[in-house]
């Protein structure tokens, strides 16, 4: 598996005009998976990459755990300013627009890629249906369709 | 200018002096008492008035008990009696008084006649006043806490209930499957992933009991349990915490100890929350018989006198209140793009 992450993901951040795009896998260690976003393009600091996420919490932790794709057009309207320290990469990376696709192989989550944007409601219905149609080819190898349907 | 004559207006003057719900008292350039209306004569102790009459020596201190200025609910600092030249147009002022104890009034001191010294103090009972007040801040705030009760309930029972409850399902679907496998290869497979599920439920659950109540705090102290806290921070917001502390593992009075974890647990998030910074640092020291706790960030800040609460605004009153459980003091120093220092003393 020797594909380039980091570039994979700097030409989808060219090609849709995205400020951010980071992607997150989970690494077996010894018994307990741990994810963590390893990769970044647009970010402005590296807090994000400190951040060991849980599955289940935040956004990388909800799409991992529940195997499908969000889509929060505005994140001021969506979240209240008391809640959103819950979303850590969205506070410190500024982010008002994104959606976070999950990573499939082998029938199984393998990690989360999130597009964003810090303009509101840039991400919009249309290009979000754009992205995770190509997505297989964006992103060879990994993205699937999901799986529950078969 | 007016429609009464220079009588009728003395007239209704003393009328007013007479009646009115308000106490007056007139003093000299010496400070003697001159004169005082009926209700004046109701407040005061006969003893305290007659000292006053007399013109003995800090006589109105038998009945003052301090005012309130900018730094303090009670003080003699700076005394409206002995400086009047200072702006003492409207003052809260705290007398003994017959039979009721002390009460706050509102007072006014100033001159009325510069040549010959005359003064005039008017007292007005604030005691219905602060009542009203005090209770409309009871109210307000006991219906915030209970809010607060509540939210912090639903969001641990969303926590059993998306997290736990749904972690278990799937294991025991898994379970299920397995009953009816008969390759081994399947099996083991399964195995692993119920192993995966279930570790990462135990994770969740002990991760959601430090949450609730570190038992770090309890069993190795404050010290053991902030380097625990702060590296779930660092894991969970990214955050990075620098701590320094010089109590070498020293143990306090449990109540102490919740009350600095909990402060410091509140500020740190508050940090998270407001100031948008990437570190901060904690200093957790003792001196001259005191538990010290200093924050500081290098964020937004904020107006400290001018709030706009952006929360609920009950975390920076329950800081203050815990601090005062244990007769500690608490003060925040902030303003607008200089950061935020936090100070927590707490005597032992």
């Amino acid at each position: 598996m020797n594909t380039d992450f980091q570039q994979i993901i700097s030409s989808i951040k060219e090609k849709y005009e995205l400020d951010l795009v980071t992607l997150a896998f989970i690494q077996p260690a010894q018994l307990e998976y741990v994810l963590t976003w390893q990769f970044a393009v647009g970010n402005i600091n590296n807090r994000l990459k400190r951040i060991v996420l849980q599955s289940g919490k935040g956004i990388a932790g909800s799409v991992f755990k529940s195997g499908k794709p969000i889509l929060v057009k505005n994140v001021t309207t969506k979240y209240p300013v008391k809640d959103l320290f819950n979303f850590p990469i969205i506070v410190s990376e500024k982010i008002k627009s994104f959606c976070a696709l999950p990573l499939y192989k082998n029938n199984k989550v393998q990690g989360v890629i999130l597009l964003g944007f810090r303009r509101e409601d840039a991400m919009t219905e249309e290009l979000y249906e754009t992205i995770k149609k190509n997505m297989d080819t964006d992103f060879p190898h990994f993205y699937e369709k999901e799986m529950a349907k078969n | 200018m007016t429609n009464i004559t220079h009588s009728q207006l003395i007239d209704y003057l003393l009328g007013m002096y007479e009646y009115s719900s308000e106490a007056i008292f007139f003093f000299d350039k010496n400070n003697t008492l001159l004169n005082l209306n009926p209700v004046a004569e109701e407040i005061l102790e006969s003893e305290a008035l007659e000292a006053m009459l007399q013109g003995k020596e800090k006589s109105i201190c038998l009945s003052c008990k301090g005012y309130t200025n900018t730094e303090d609910l009670v003080t003699c600092q700076n005394c409206y009696f002995l400086n009047p030249q200072q702006d003492f147009s409207s003052f809260q002022v705290y007398l003994e008084t017959k039979g009721k104890g002390v009460l706050p009034y509102t007072a006014s001191f100033h001159t009325i006649d510069k040549d010959e010294g005359i003064n005039v103090f008017i007292l007005r009972n604030l005691t219905k006043q602060l009542e009203t007040q005090e209770t409309l801040f009871r109210n307000t705030t006991i219906k915030q806490i209970i809010k607060a009760q509540e939210d912090e309930r639903k969001r641990i029972s969303r926590e059993l209930h998306d997290g736990v409850a749904q972690e278990i399902l799937s294991s025991l679907v898994d379970i299920r499957v397995m009953k009816y496998l008969k390759d081994p290869e399947d099996v083991a497979q399964k195995v692993k992933h119920i192993e995966t599920s279930l570790t990462r439920l135990l994770d969740e659950i002990r991760s959601m009991s430090v949450e609730l109540r570190p038992s770090s705090l309890d069993d190795l102290g404050i010290e053991a349990a902030f380097r625990s806290h702060f590296k779930w921070i660092e894991k969970n917001y990214g955050l990075i915490v620098h701590y320094n502390h010089e109590i070498k593992g020293k143990r306090f009075n449990s109540e102490i100890e919740t009350v600095v974890y909990r402060i410091c647990q509140e500020a740190i998030l508050n940090a998270l929350k407001y100031a948008d910074v990437d570190e901060i640092f904690v200093h957790l020291y003792e001196k001259e018989n005191k538990l010290i706790l200093d924050l500081k960030d290098q964020g937004n800040g904020f107006d400290v006198i001018n709030r706009v609460s952006r929360g609920t605004g009950l975390g920076l009153f329950g800081m203050k209140e815990r601090a005062e459980l244990v007769k500690g003091t608490f003060s925040i120093n902030s303003s607008v793009g200089k950061g935020t220092e936090v100070h927590l003393e707490v005597p032992l």
